[in-house]
């Protein structure tokens, strides 16, 4: 058996001490800086989420639901009120919360891992009953939390601690479309793909999670953002290549942009 | 005086449960449990509440768990088979301080590990209540949700299918027990920005601007509040033991049915009592140590392979007078009690265990060291 | 029988399903709640649609009751049907009373040292244009033999339980707990 040629991402890429910032001005309800590895994917998420809530002066009457993976540290970060919950069952922690005020905005925060595999039924079911909350999916097709395992979202060939040869159907069967799924069930009222792998791809992210909790607003029925985000250490690539290799594994699989639903509402 | 009505456990549990301010309930349909869910599904739409008749017993729990966390009554319930699958949400209430109360009708035996030791992670306790009977569990019911909110964590109601099903004239009337501390940990969305924004979380961590004890600080305090609660919620009802020679102990609908035998045999002139745990945890140890101080024989009546029993025998006064006079019985049907629960077999046990004639026997199933 | 000083009445109901027996026993526990008595109702039906057991224990007293929702032992015993009898007439006691729905279970076809009284209710039922009621006509005669409740908070206890869409039977069902009260009536007056 050959050896897989892992790529070491326990130190900065060379070069890293070259590197220009970008931007310095970090969201007033990000209260400090967060742990995760140079790269990814879910920090950006954060910030266009927080974003979101302050244009739609959601900042004092929002509720989030966290669940398990690396974005599970945001709750140490983020201002605003915040259950972190078990693995999956964010979105029914946001079935009762909702149920029970109304007029809070409530959304969910998960990975492919917590929503995907260990909290499938939870959201369809939640999208099923049209509950009126918005689901934030933060797709990197890994367990990135607890080393980089497969998850029902990695794409066919992508290679994991758990398919080191690359994800094989004879093997290891195929991904699971969430969104496709979700839209498919008639009462949810707004679906969408976004990634946060190019500066054109995060612009219009914001404005897909924007739309979202805007229909929450309208009491719609339910929403589901997916967002495609960078984990360069799952993938074994280097930090900077994370957004190439999201374009081409994960983009293929997962098409961006609004998805046509089933049900009218 | 509220009116007199005829309700089984299922719908006497619910008009408490209303009485007390639940507005949040959400289960799975299983036997016996699903008529609590039916009633609630009918009540509380009446009474301005939510009832959602949840996909799986996992959602349900949780789906509890954020309506609490939230600020309203909520509570949830299964028999033990849902019960098992609800443990981690369970242990996650008890380590992230979120009320709930959780009413476990259960099905064909007396599953006191279940209540009082759980499956769940960590070092958590649930605060368990046994009624005997219908009316009881009324009361129960409402002091479980004043309790639950005292204390910030999960409670469970222990029933059982002759609860659940019983039909009994039972009054309805709102209790106070008394004054609960502040609600200032309740999400209720209205602190984003504030830099003190709100959080329930088992780890505890608090935000990098507003630090909590996090996990090992969090977790040892919630050891010591477990201790705290033992000393001080311990119930039990000591019926005809005064005197006593023998001391029969029971929970439940079990007890009830000790109860009656006893009236039967002191009436023969029998000096025998009853000896019943109310909360199961936290345990009553100091009043069974006390009640048992001149009995010789302690017989432990239950309906299972002997659970309360190791929780006897290491509070009892004396350890060599307890004798198991309990067992699996269980319907043909395999959905409630067979035909051990009745007062004819207990009162032959009794009788036995006193007679000598069959030695309290070690009970099956428990291999290992006595 | 007595319990701590008070009177219980116990009676045993068993018959076969439909819900017949679940209708007649929660009438009658009904109908002693609202007249402000104690009562409890523990019921046992399998999950047959027809033709299986049913069977139920009513309990009234003028206090909380003491009675067990199994009934160690049972002061009457009302057979609808002989089959699925066995746990009724195991519990009577020797000086309890036996109600037997001659119709179908035949006078002598039961041994029971106390009193029996038979009346052979489907047929009365049927001639009185009501074959589906004829449990309450047991039931009226029941009430007729012991009055351990008012016979108007009887029809009052069906007619509340009685769901929507067999609201139409509250009347048969009032005429046959009236037919059963003067079968008993007239049994007592001739013996």
């Amino acid at each position: 058996m050959t050896e897989s040629p892992l790529v070491d991402t326990t130190a900065p890429p060379p070069g890293a001490d070259g590197a220009v910032p970008v931007a310095r001005a970090r969201p007033s309800l990000i209260l400090g800086e967060h742990g995760l590895c140079p790269g990814c994917g879910e920090p950006v998420a954060l910030r266009l989420l927080l974003e979101v809530l302050q244009e739609l002066d959601l900042v004092t009457r929002a509720i989030g639901v966290v669940g398990h993976g690396c974005y599970g540290s945001f709750v140490t970060i983020m201002d605003v009120d915040v259950l972190q919950c078990l693995h999956g069952r964010a979105p029914s922690c946001a079935t009762g919360i909702k149920r029970v005020r109304p007029d809070v905005a409530v959304f969910t925060l998960q990975g492919d891992g917590d929503m995907v595999n260990e909290g499938l039924q939870e959201v369809l079911h939640t999208a099923a009953r049209s509950e009126n909350v918005t689901c934030i999916l933060l797709n990197n097709g890994v367990f990135g939390d607890t080393g980089g395992q497969q998850t029902a979202t990695t794409v066919v060939g992508q290679r994991t601690k758990t398919s080191l040869e690359g994800r094989d159907p004879a093997v290891h069967g195929y991904p699971i479309p969430i969104a496709d799924l979700v839209a498919s069930l008639p009462g949810v009222a707004y679906v969408a793909r976004g990634a946060v792998s190019t500066p054109g791809e995060v612009g219009r992210t914001k404005r897909l999670l924007r739309t979202a909790f805007e229909r929450q607003l309208e009491g719609a029925g339910f929403g589901l953002v997916e967002i495609l985000t960078m984990c360069p250490t799952g993938w074994f690539v280097p930090a900077s290549s994370g957004p190439g290799y999201l374009a081409e594994s994960m983009v293929a699989t997962y098409a961006l942009g609004e998805l046509s639903l089933r049900g009218a509402r | 005086m509220t009116e007199l009505q005829l309700l089984d456990g299922c719908a006497a549990i619910t008009e408490a449960a209303l009485a007390a301010g639940c507005r949040f309930f959400a289960g799975y349909p299983m036997s016996p449990f699903t008529g609590l869910l039916e009633s609630m599904s009918r009540r509380m739409t009446q009474a301005g509440g939510t009832c959602v008749n949840a996909e799986s017993e996992i959602e349900g729990i949780n789906m509890a768990l954020g309506a609490s966390a939230a600020g309203a009554r909520a509570a949830t319930g299964s028999c033990g088979q849902g019960i098992a699958l609800m443990q981690e949400a369970i242990a996650e209430m008890a380590l992230n301080q979120t009320p709930m109360v959780v009413f476990n009708m259960a099905r064909n035996q007396q599953d006191y590990f279940q209540c009082t030791r759980g499956g769940g992670w960590g070092d958590y306790r649930t605060l368990t209540l046994a009624p005997k009977d219908v009316p009881e569990a009324a009361e129960h019911t409402q002091l479980l949700f004043w309790l639950a909110e005292r204390h910030r964590m999960p409670v469970i109601l222990y029933g059982d299918p002759v609860l659940a099903q019983t039909q009994v004239g039972v009054r309805i009337e709102p209790r106070d027990h008394g004054p609960l501390p502040p609600r200032d940990w309740v999400l209720d969305g209205s602190q984003g920005g504030t830099g003190h924004s709100r959080q329930v979380w088992t780890w505890a961590m608090g935000k990098v601007t507003d630090p909590g004890p996090g996990p090992d600080g969090q977790w040892r305090a919630m050891a010591e509040k477990f201790d705290r609660i033992a000393a001080s919620e311990q119930r039990s009802e000591a019926y005809r033991t005064e005197d006593a020679d023998t001391i029969v102990v029971a929970f439940g609908t079990a007890a009830l049915f000790v109860a009656y035998v006893v009236d039967e045999l002191r009436a023969e002139g029998m000096r025998v009592g009853l000896f019943r745990p109310v909360t199961l945890w936290p345990f009553p140890a100091a009043a069974l140590a006390e009640v048992t101080r001149t009995a010789s024989r302690v017989l432990v009546f239950e309906l299972n392979a002997g659970q309360m029993l190791d929780d006897v025998r290491q509070h009892v006064h004396d350890r060599e007078t307890v004798g198991f006079i309990g067992g699996v019985s269980i319907h043909e049907s395999g959905l409630t009690f067979g035909p051990l629960l009745d007062a004819a077999p207990i009162r032959e046990r009794i009788v036995s265990a006193i007679d000598g004639q069959a030695p309290a026997s070690r009970p099956a199933g428990r291999g290992g060291a006595r | 029988m007595e319990q701590g000083g008070v009177m219980e009445r116990e009676v045993i109901l068993s018959g076969i399903g439909g819900q017949g027996i679940q209708l007649l026993s929660k009438s009658l526990a009904l109908a002693a709640t609202m007249a402000g008595r104690y009562a409890m109702l523990a019921a046992d039906y399998g999950g047959e649609m027809r033709g299986g057991p049913s069977q139920a224990s009513v309990v009234i007293g003028d206090a909380p009751l003491r009675s067990l929702p199994i009934l160690p032992s049972a002061g009457a015993a009302v057979l609808m049907h002989h089959k699925f009898s066995a746990f009724a007439l195991e519990r009577l006691r020797p000086d309890g009373l036996l109600v037997l729905n001659t119709s179908i279970v035949p006078a002598g076809s039961v041994g029971h040292p106390g009193r029996v009284a038979g009346f052979p209710v489907t047929a009365l039922a049927r001639d009185l244009g009501a074959p589906q009621s004829a449990g309450f006509v047991m039931l009226g005669a029941y009430v007729g033999l012991t009055g351990v409740v008012e016979p108007e908070a009887l029809e009052q206890a069906m007619r509340r339980l009685l769901p929507p869409y067999r609201a139409q039977y509250g009347d048969a069902n009032a005429r046959a707990i009236e037919a059963g009260l003067t079968t008993a009536r007239d049994q007592v007056t001739a013996s």
